[in-house]
């Protein structure tokens, strides 16, 4: 794949492009589709892993390793299990817990991940997600903060329940409970019908 | 002890199984469960959205001066025709790209003896468009003696699968085929005679190859005597 040069100007046809079709061309091999793919999502990725990891350099290397297995496996990607932003950050997600030291998990304040930055870079097509992408920060705001924080350390960092029943020094069905609770009432929030 | 998992304890565990964080014994568990009960199924897939709602929270960051060139540089490197980085399903879709293109152009050999990998990807995507298909897999076919052949699968419409089988097999034998899909349920793909001179079966698939975790034969008496496992097919996991 040949290298697009950094901060080259971007068409305009590659910038109106969808992210699926941004993630097919880098897939694809295409260096202008995989120029931009990078350039709109490299914020949220980096700031992903640099959240997990709180390491600068950590988190670049992994959030590089991210976009590289975002091509390996671009064919693979399926619309129906999810929007392009939320599958490339679950590759993200778990790029970074493999890079943490071999599973130790430094119990800092886990709510920091969720902490709103005073400036959002801006992500270039992606404005009309924003909203979406707010869709459950008030919701998770609302719940209790154990459960939030279970639930967070769970989502973010991929400890089970029994990892974070140790790390929290809280009984293993207690901490099932918060998270069971928390998904639960986000899930109401998202307005999914009931499967009954 | 988790053999028989009803509904209400699959649903206690669903926050778990949606979030990747669910143990082994419950969780295997809970996947055979699912492979029957599509309320619960789709309990899980709801649940899975929120999950991926909450990774779409984490707040963005300025990356380091040079991280777009260093990443595409990285791609640069990973794509380049010879190299060692590459994955490996895709040097295994290579292969299968490579049979289907020699039995398509007929004079295929002579095309493939010559051909770079460049040459060789654009024609795999030509195939890959006729057929309106995304890619192409492979995975060892693993017996009770190790390797005893490959299966070859197609992400199309519809996804299909083929099965070569080593002479291993003296005479004829008739298999179940049998899917295990990346979210435990347990499809029917239909019947295969393999063995003796029968050394391939092909079929399609009852979901996308996507979606195909591992692909079994079952002998008469249901147990697995074959099987196959695509290992990369999906980033999700």
């Amino acid at each position: 794949m040949p290298v697009a040069e950094e901060g080259c100007t971007e068409t305009g046809t590659m910038r109106n492009l969808s992210d699926e079709s941004l993630l097919a061309g880098l897939g694809s091999g295409d260096p202008d589709a995989a120029a931009t793919f990078v350039r709109r999502f490299q914020h949220r990725v980096f700031g992903l892993t640099l959240s997990v990891l709180r390491d600068r350099g950590a988190a670049e290397e992994a959030a590089q390793e991210s976009f590289v297995r975002a091509w390996r496996h671009a064919s693979a990607y399926d619309p129906r299990r999810g929007t392009v932003a939320a599958w490339l950050l679950t590759i993200a997600r778990n790029v970074s817990i493999n890079m943490l030291p071999a599973r130790r998990f430094d119990p800092v304040d886990p709510e920091a991940v969720l902490a709103v930055e005073a400036q959002r870079p801006p992500e270039r097509g992606t404005e009309a997600r924003v909203e979406d992408r707010e869709l459950l920060r008030e919701p998770l705001a609302q719940l209790p903060a154990d459960q939030r924080r279970a639930l967070v350390l769970a989502v973010f960092y991929g400890l089970t329940a029994r990892e974070i029943s140790e790390l929290d020094d809280v009984p293993l069905g207690t901490v099932k409970t918060r998270i069971r609770s928390a998904m639960l009432k986000l899930r109401s929030q998202l307005r999914v019908p009931d499967e009954r | 002890m988790n053999a028989d998992m009803g509904c209400a304890q699959v649903r206690e565990l669903a926050p778990e199984l949606a979030l990747g964080i669910a143990e082994g014994g419950e969780r295997a568990a809970a996947l055979r469960h699912l492979s029957g009960c599509a309320g619960c199924r789709r309990l899980v897939s709801e649940l899975s959205s929120v999950g991926d709602e909450l990774l779409l929270l984490a707040p963005a960051a300025e990356p380091p001066p040079g991280f777009e060139s260093r990443v595409l540089g990285r791609l640069a490197d990973a794509a380049r025709p010879r190299g060692i980085q590459r994955p490996r399903w895709r040097r295994w879709a290579a292969v299968a790209a490579a049979a289907v293109l020699a039995a398509a152009l007929g004079g295929g050999s002579v095309f493939l003896a010559t051909a770079g990998d460049r040459r060789l990807a654009d024609g795999y995507q030509a195939v890959l468009r006729q057929g309106e298909g995304s890619f192409f897999a492979a995975a060892p076919l693993q017996g009770p003696r190790g390797r005893a052949g490959t299966v070859f699968g197609y992400q199309g419409q519809p996804s299909w699968a083929m099965v070569t089988l080593r002479p291993t097999i003296p005479a004829e034998r008739r298999f179940r085929v049998q899917v295990l899909t990346r979210d435990g349920r347990y499809l029917a793909a239909g019947e295969a005679v393999l063995g003796g001179d029968k050394t391939a079966w092909g079929g399609q698939l009852p979901v996308d190859l996507s979606a195909v975790h591992e692909l079994r034969l079952l002998g008469a008496d249901g147990r697995t005597a074959f099987a196959a496992t695509f290992d990369a097919a999906s980033p999700w996991d």
